[in-house]
C-alpha cells in the first residue's frame, strides 16, 4: 500500500536524520491509532450483532464475540420486516436519483450552454440559497408538504415531498454546471443546425458526454438519501412506507438492545459495501463538492 | 419572468422595444421552459418557505397558519422563555468544543497522512469510513459505546488507563462534549479530504529550496504548508460555525436535548416548538433568531477576512 509521494514536508535526507524518523513514527503510530478509533466501533457493533441473547446481556460486556449466530439476523429481518424498508428506501432512492439528474442537471444545461438574458439573475438566486441557513424556512415547508399550495395535496406517507426535494439541490446544479462548461460549445451549435431540440441535446449530447460526473454524482446521491433522516422521518408516519433509517430511529424506544444492534447493522453494512466498491468515486465527489463550496 | 432583467438600452422606439422583446422570446421561450420546474421546485420547497416563515413570526399562528398579526410578540415569548438563555449558552457551547475538537484534527490528520510513506492510502480509506456511516445509525452506535455505568464499552476502555466511569451523555457537564466528539468521529473524514488535495497541490520545489536554505520541519510547516492551506482553513472554519450553529439531528437522537435541556439547541428547540407543542410562530421566530445571530456572525467574519488580508 506505498502510494506514490507527490509533496511532503519530510525530504528524503531529512527522513534518514535519527530525530526525524522518530517523529515520523510517531505520527505512523498516532494514524494508526486513529484508524482504530475510526474502524473499530462499527465493527464492534456488526459483530456484536451476532451474538446469542445470553452473551450480548453479559456484564461486563465481551470485547471480542464468543458466539457467532448468524440465524438470529434472519430471524429478525423477517420479523421486523426489515424487506419492506429496504424496498422503501430504494424507492425513494430511484425518485431522488431521476430527480436530481433531470432537474439539476436540465438546470446546469441552462445556466452553462443556453444562458439567456436574465438567467444570471436565477443563477444568483440559486447560488444564494446554498448560503441561507435552513433553520427559519422548515415549518412552513412542511405547512407546504401537508397541504400543498393552490392543489390543497396532502403529500405526507407519499414518497413525492423526498423527491422534490431532490431537485432542489444548488450544489449538485453547480457541479453540473461547472462540467458542462467544459464541454465544446460547437457540438451543441451543430446539433442545434441538424434540427434538436434543446432537451434533445441534453438528453443525446450532454448527458452521453458526462458520464462520470454522473456516476460521483449518483453515488453521492444514493449515499444521501441512505443518510437522509430529518424529511423521511417527517414525512413518512405510517410505518409501511419506513425507510431503514427512519425504522432504526422509531424502532429504538420499544425495541431491546440487541435486536437495535442488528438493525444497525443492517442500517451501516450497505452503505459500506457501496464505500468499498466505489470508494475512488466517492473520494473524488466529496473533493470536487467540497471544492465546488469553496 | 424577468425576461427585461438583461435588455438594455432605452434607446429603442417604443416599436422596436417591442420587436426585441418578441424576437428574445420566439428565440428563447424553449429555454425558459426547461428551467421553469426546477425554479418551481425551488420557489416551492425553499425560497417561499424561508420568506413565508418570516411573515409568520409576526402572526398568532394556529397549527401551520397565521391567524393575526401580534407584531414582535412571539420573539419576546421566546427570548423571555426561561430556557433561552440556556439554549443560547449551550449552542455557542457546541460551536466552542467543535472548533476545540472537531476543527484542528482534520488539519493534522491531513498533514500526518501527507507524509507517510507507508500505508498512506490506508489511513485515507479509514478516516472517510466513519463519513459513511448513516448520521441517525453513528448516533445511535454511540450511544451505546458511551452507555454511562461501568459496563459500557467506552468506559471499560479508559477504565484499562485508570479513569473513572464517567457519565458521558447523561452528565450535564459532559453531554454537550460527548455530542461534539460523536459529531467529530462521523465527519471528520471528509475534511480531511478536502485539507490533503490542497496539501497535494504544493509544489514540492518550494520544500526542496527551503531544505537546501536549512529550513526544518518546523520552518516548513509554518511557512509553506501552512499559508498555502490557509484559504482552506478559513473556509472550513465558516462552514463549520455555520453548520455547529445549526446542530439539530444528533441532540435529538442522542439526548433529546437532555439532561435537564443541558444539551438543548436553538434548533431542537425550534423543533420542539413546532411539532411537540405545536407554537410554529415561536418556531419560526427562534429560527429567525438564529438566521440574525448566524448572520451578523457570518458578515463578522468577512470583516475580520478582510482586515486580515490588507
Amino acid at each position: 500500500m506505498k502510494a506514490a509521494k507527490t509533496s511532503g514536508i519530510i525530504g528524503d535526507l531529512e527522513y534518514k536524520l535519527p530525530r526525524v524518523k522518530l517523529i515520523y513514527w510517531l505520527f505512523f503510530t498516532i494514524m494508526i491509532i486513529i484508524s482504530l478509533v475510526c474502524i473499530l466501533p462499527p465493527v464492534w457493533v456488526i459483530l456484536s450483532s451476532f451474538k446469542d441473547v445470553k452473551e450480548f446481556y453479559e456484564i461486563p460486556p465481551t470485547i471480542i464475540p464468543r458466539s457467532f449466530h448468524i440465524e438470529k439476523l434472519w430471524d429478525t429481518w423477517n420479523e421486523f420486516k426489515f424487506m419492506r424498508y429496504y424496498i422503501n428506501t430504494f424507492y425513494v432512492t430511484i425518485g431522488t436519483l431521476a430527480f436530481t439528474v433531470f432537474f439539476n442537471g436540465l438546470a446546469g444545461y441552462f445556466f452553462s450552454k443556453l444562458k439567456p438574458k436574465g438567467s444570471a439573475f436565477f443563477f444568483l438566486l440559486i447560488l444564494w440559497t446554498v448560503l441561507l441557513p435552513s433553520t427559519v424556512g422548515i415549518v412552513p415547508l412542511f405547512g407546504n408538504i401537508v397541504d400543498f399550495p393552490l392543489f390543497h395535496i396532502n403529500f405526507t406517507n407519499t414518497y413525492w415531498p423526498l423527491w422534490f426535494l431532490a431537485a432542489v439541490n444548488p450544489v449538485v446544479i453547480l457541479i453540473f454546471k461547472n462540467f458542462f462548461d467544459t464541454i465544446p460549445a460547437s457540438l451543441v451549435e451543430s446539433a442545434h443546425i441538424d434540427g434538436a431540440t434543446k432537451l434533445g441535446i441534453f438528453l443525446r449530447i450532454i448527458l452521453p458526454l458526462s458520464v462520470p460526473v454522473l456516476i460521483t454524482i449518483s453515488i453521492l446521491t444514493i449515499n444521501g438519501v441512505w443518510n437522509d433522516f430529518f424529511w423521511p422521518y417527517m414525512i413518512l408516519k405510517d410505518q409501511s412506507q419506513w425507510t431503514v433509517i427512519v425504522a432504526i430511529y422509531n424502532l429504538k424506544a420499544t425495541l431491546p438492545a440487541d435486536i437495535q444492534f442488528i438493525g444497525l447493522t443492517y442500517a451501516i453494512v450497505p452503505p459500506v459495501l457501496l464505500f468499498l466498491v466505489f470508494q475512488r468515486y466517492i473520494m473524488q465527489g466529496y473533493s470536487i463538492a467540497g471544492s465546488i463550496k469553496g | 419572468m424577468s425576461a427585461n432583467a438583461g435588455t438594455p438600452t432605452p434607446t429603442y422606439t417604443p416599436k422596436q422595444k417591442k420587436t426585441t422583446f418578441l424576437l428574445y422570446w420566439m428565440k428563447e421561450w424553449s429555454s425558459w421552459l426547461l428551467i421553469i420546474p426546477t425554479l418551481l421546485f425551488f420557489f416551492f420547497f425553499s425560497w417561499q418557505p424561508l420568506l413565508s416563515g418570516i411573515w409568520l413570526s409576526f402572526f398568532k399562528t394556529k397549527g401551520f397558519k397565521a391567524e393575526s398579526f401580534i407584531g414582535l410578540q412571539n420573539y419576546i415569548d421566546v427570548i423571555t422563555n426561561s430556557v433561552f438563555q440556556q439554549t443560547l449558552i449551550n449552542t455557542f457551547m457546541y460551536v466552542f468544543w467543535s472548533l476545540v475538537i472537531g476543527f484542528v484534527i482534520p488539519i493534522f490528520v491531513a498533514v500526518m497522512i501527507n507524509e507517510m510513506r507507508h500505508w498512506s492510502s490506508f489511513f485515507r480509506f479509514a478516516s472517510f469510513f466513519p463519513s459513511m456511516i448513516p448520521g441517525i445509525a453513528a448516533s445511535l452506535l454511540w450511544m451505546f459505546l458511551f452507555e454511562p455505568s461501568e459496563n459500557g464499552l467506552v468506559n471499560k476502555i479508559i477504565g484499562f488507563i485508570g479513569i473513572h466511569p464517567q457519565g458521558w451523555l447523561q452528565d450535564p457537564n459532559m453531554t454537550i462534549i460527548t455530542i461534539v466528539l460523536t459529531i467529530t468521529w462521523r465527519s471528520f473524514g471528509a475534511t480531511t479530504l478536502l485539507f490533503l488535495a490542497s496539501l497535494q497541490g504544493v509544489n514540492n520545489e518550494l520544500y526542496e529550496a527551503a531544505s537546501i536554505d536549512g529550513a526544518g520541519i518546523w520552518r516548513k510547516f509554518w511557512n509553506i504548508t501552512l499559508p498555502q492551506i490557509a484559504p482552506l482553513i478559513g473556509l472550513t472554519l465558516i462552514l463549520q460555525v455555520s453548520g455547529v450553529f445549526q446542530i439539530f439531528n444528533e441532540p435529538l437522537v442522542l439526548t433529546e436535548g437532555g439532561p435537564n435541556n443541558a444539551s438543548m439547541t436553538l434548533q431542537l428547540q425550534s423543533y420542539f416548538y413546532a411539532f411537540r407543542y405545536f407554537e410554529a410562530g415561536h418556531s419560526v421566530a427562534l429560527g429567525v433568531i438564529t438566521f440574525m445571530i448566524l448572520m451578523v456572525m457570518t458578515v463578522y467574519y468577512f470583516k475580520l477576512q478582510k482586515k486580515w488580508d490588507m
